[in-house]
């Protein structure tokens, strides 16, 4: 078919114009970044008192962190609810997470005033702090995923002995990293506990902590297709519709959960539902065209065994939770806030920049460490 | 005991003498000020201002002109929001009162910002490497028994520096010898479980209008830093239960597995 055709899009061995793409934007975001550092944030953002948090909380750490729980949610299937058939989605699900992290560390780094002194919240403690917790829980959790990355790196350099070292603490990784996750990724919306008379009536509510979790494994399980779609399209490899589709009946069932979840808060509430004004266009966006729409979708099996029909679920699943961050962190305070914000230029660069360093981490990841099942010699663990 | 003051709106001439004041103890910049639609000025309270004073013309019903003259500044709240959720702990109330800031310990995330039910911290936006500035309740001074500059600096007696208790007992002993004069509550005395700064009014705070100006009156008198303290409560609960029960399903399934394997020999041997 395009077996002629020179691709454009990264998976091949060499550079493609997709590459070069990516290098351009990180690049660019290389630059943006420097700037950033030598004149501040006010300089180069749209930050100001009135907006003390935009674009690279809402989508660097709060969305980021909750895609990137794909790693956990699958090792939680496979280990702790003895869904072993996913194993295949195990590894990619990994490294697709500690890249998640990544991006969210060096977007905090940026957006941070004191950035050489994000390692401050390990030695001055404030147990009072949800903050204070979440810096604990991703510092330690990314420690895990950096561990479970290396056990991969060990393969590949066929150092045996120390893979087996590593895999007897392989019960102590998948119980931290299910723990630290289901608390950091709650604990990120428990952060929005403190400040309910500026949010939006939609969105400041007392559970926001298990919303934010359960939207975490959506987003999780979201990401886990579409990045197994993608890369099967990228790599030529068969797609493993059988297991992404069995998958795909968990994500129903998140999706309802959680709209089940959102309705009752709501319900419970009294909150204003039915207005027209900016706040419910997204919101209405949120809950009916990302929430409710994928999951009605999800429910017939033509979706779930067609590969459009999975691409286009888990993609409005990923990107309902990726809205709902912007909604809870920025959409929430348009009533309270007598400013208006929008991203600058170096904002949105700096982000472009490192989902396509992702996107290269991944590419790179996925030619040089035994990602795939078929590529490994041993057993998966 | 701690500290506090008493801001007498009633008794404000609105001379900004105060503004000015805040300025010279701390060793903040001046800055080109313009006319505009309101007497406030500057406009905003920023890293370089830590109080002024809003101007209010409120029309009364026979059509004269009120006006009212209310200090913004840092509440020093008795149990601080900013206090509870920074992460590294830069934030402190001190026993005499002051909240005040750490400049060494404090990494930049403005999550204090966020948080402040009265939106007092600010960011220093201007410089490359920005730290959070507000109003520190002059703690050098008040730690050498001196009064607060600003509250030196008043001409009118509108801002009295003393014991909370005292100056609450002074606010009630006013609201209750002028009748008309006071809007009979204390705006400071138990909203988000209580600042330390107290302000009398003659109207109330909704009546002036300063919701969105950072004094809401609908903030209930809970502080907010228990909403996250309750949430860290659960925290190791929430650790153990999930670790306990992902460490019990993992040793059923591996002996699940184990029971199985062993059955499916049997079964060859047989």
């Amino acid at each position: 078919m395009a077996e002629n055709k020179e691709k454009w899009y990264p998976g091949e061995g060499k550079l493609t114009t997709g590459h070069a793409v990516l290098y351009i934007i990180l690049v660019l975001g290389l630059i943006s970044a420097i700037i950033r550092l030598f004149f501040g944030l006010g300089a180069t953002t749209n930050l100001n008192d009135a907006y003390p948090w935009g674009l690279w909380i809402s989508f660097d750490v709060l969305s980021g962190v909750a895609l990137a729980a794909g790693g956990f949610t699958m090792a939680a299937a496979i280990y702790i609810f003895n869904l072993k058939k996913f194993e295949p989605l195990l590894r990619p699900a990994k490294l697709s997470a500690f890249i998640g992290y990544l991006v969210f560390v060096v977007g905090l780094f940026f957006d941070l005033g004191q950035p050489w002194r994000i390692w401050h919240p390990m030695v001055m403690w404030n147990p009072h702090s949800v903050l204070f917790e979440v810096s604990w829980c991703v510092m330690l959790y990314t420690t895990v995923l950096g561990i479970d990355i290396l056990i991969m790196a060990l393969e590949r350099w066929k150092k045996y002995e120390l893979v087996a070292i590593f895999r007897n603490l392989y019960l102590v990784l998948v119980v931290a990293g299910v723990m630290l996750s289901t608390l950091h990724q709650s604990s990120l919306g428990a952060l929005f506990l403190l400040m309910p008379e500026k949010m939006s009536d939609l969105w400041a509510s007392r559970a926001i902590g298990p919303l934010f979790f359960t939207s975490a494994v959506i987003g999780g399980m979201g990401v886990v297709i579409l990045e197994s779609l993608i890369s099967s399209w990228a790599y030529n490899r068969k797609v493993e519709l059988k297991l992404l589709s069995a998958l795909s009946k968990g994500l129903g069932l998140a999706l309802l959960v959680y709209f089940a979840m959102k309705v009752t808060d709501l319900y419970a509430r009294g909150a204003t539902v039915w207005a027209f004004d900016k706040p419910h266009f997204f919101f209405y966006l949120e809950l009916f065209g990302t929430v409710a729409l994928p999951a009605i979708l999800l429910t017939f099996s033509e979706v779930r065994n067609s590969i459009k029909g999975l691409y286009w679920a888990a993609g409005l699943a990923a990107f309902g939770v990726v809205l709902n961050r912007f909604n809870v962190s920025l959409t929430s305070y348009g009533g309270y806030r007598d400013f208006s914000y929008f991203p600058s230029a170096i904002e949105i660069i700096l982000t472009l920049a490192l989902i396509a360093g992702g996107i290269l981490i991944f590419d790179w990841g996925t030619r040089y460490l035994p990602v795939y099942q078929s590529e490994l010699t041993g057993k998966t663990h | 005991m701690s500290k506090a003051m008493l801001i007498d709106t009633t008794r404000c001439i609105g001379c900004r003498g105060c503004q000015v004041a805040c300025k010279s103890w701390h060793n903040l910049p001046g800055e080109r000020t313009t006319f505009s639609e309101t007497w406030s000025n500057p406009r905003h309270m920023n890293s370089n201002n830590y109080t002024r004073i809003i101007f209010r013309e409120v029309a009364q019903p026979d059509g004269k002109l009120n006006w009212y003259f209310v200090k913004r500044q840092c509440m020093h709240c008795l149990d601080p929001a900013c206090e509870s959720v920074c992460p590294v702990g830069a934030l402190t109330k001190l026993k005499d009162g002051p909240v005040v800031y750490d400049d060494d310990k404090c990494i930049g995330c403005r999550y204090c910002m966020m948080a402040c039910p009265f939106q007092v911290p600010k960011f220093e936006w201007g410089k490359a490497v920005p730290l959070i500035r507000k109003c520190d309740f002059c703690a050098d001074r008040i730690a050498i028994g001196l009064a607060p500059s600003c509250s030196t600096a008043c001409p009118s007696q509108a801002l009295v520096f003393g014991e909370r208790g005292d100056l609450l007992k002074e606010a009630h002993r006013r609201i209750g010898a002028h009748p008309g004069k006071y809007y009979p509550e204390v705006y400071g005395e138990k909203i988000v479980g209580g600042t330390a700064k107290l302000y009398l009014t003659p109207v109330s705070f909704e009546a002036l209008e300063l919701d969105h100006r950072g004094f809401r009156t609908d903030l209930g008198n809970v502080p907010y830093g228990i909403y996250g303290r309750e949430w860290m409560s659960k925290v190791p609960w929430v650790a153990l239960g999930v670790g306990g029960l992902a460490v019990g399903l993992f040793y059923i399934n591996k002996r699940r597995a184990e029971v199985q394997d062993q059955k499916s020999q049997e079964g060859k041997e047989d």
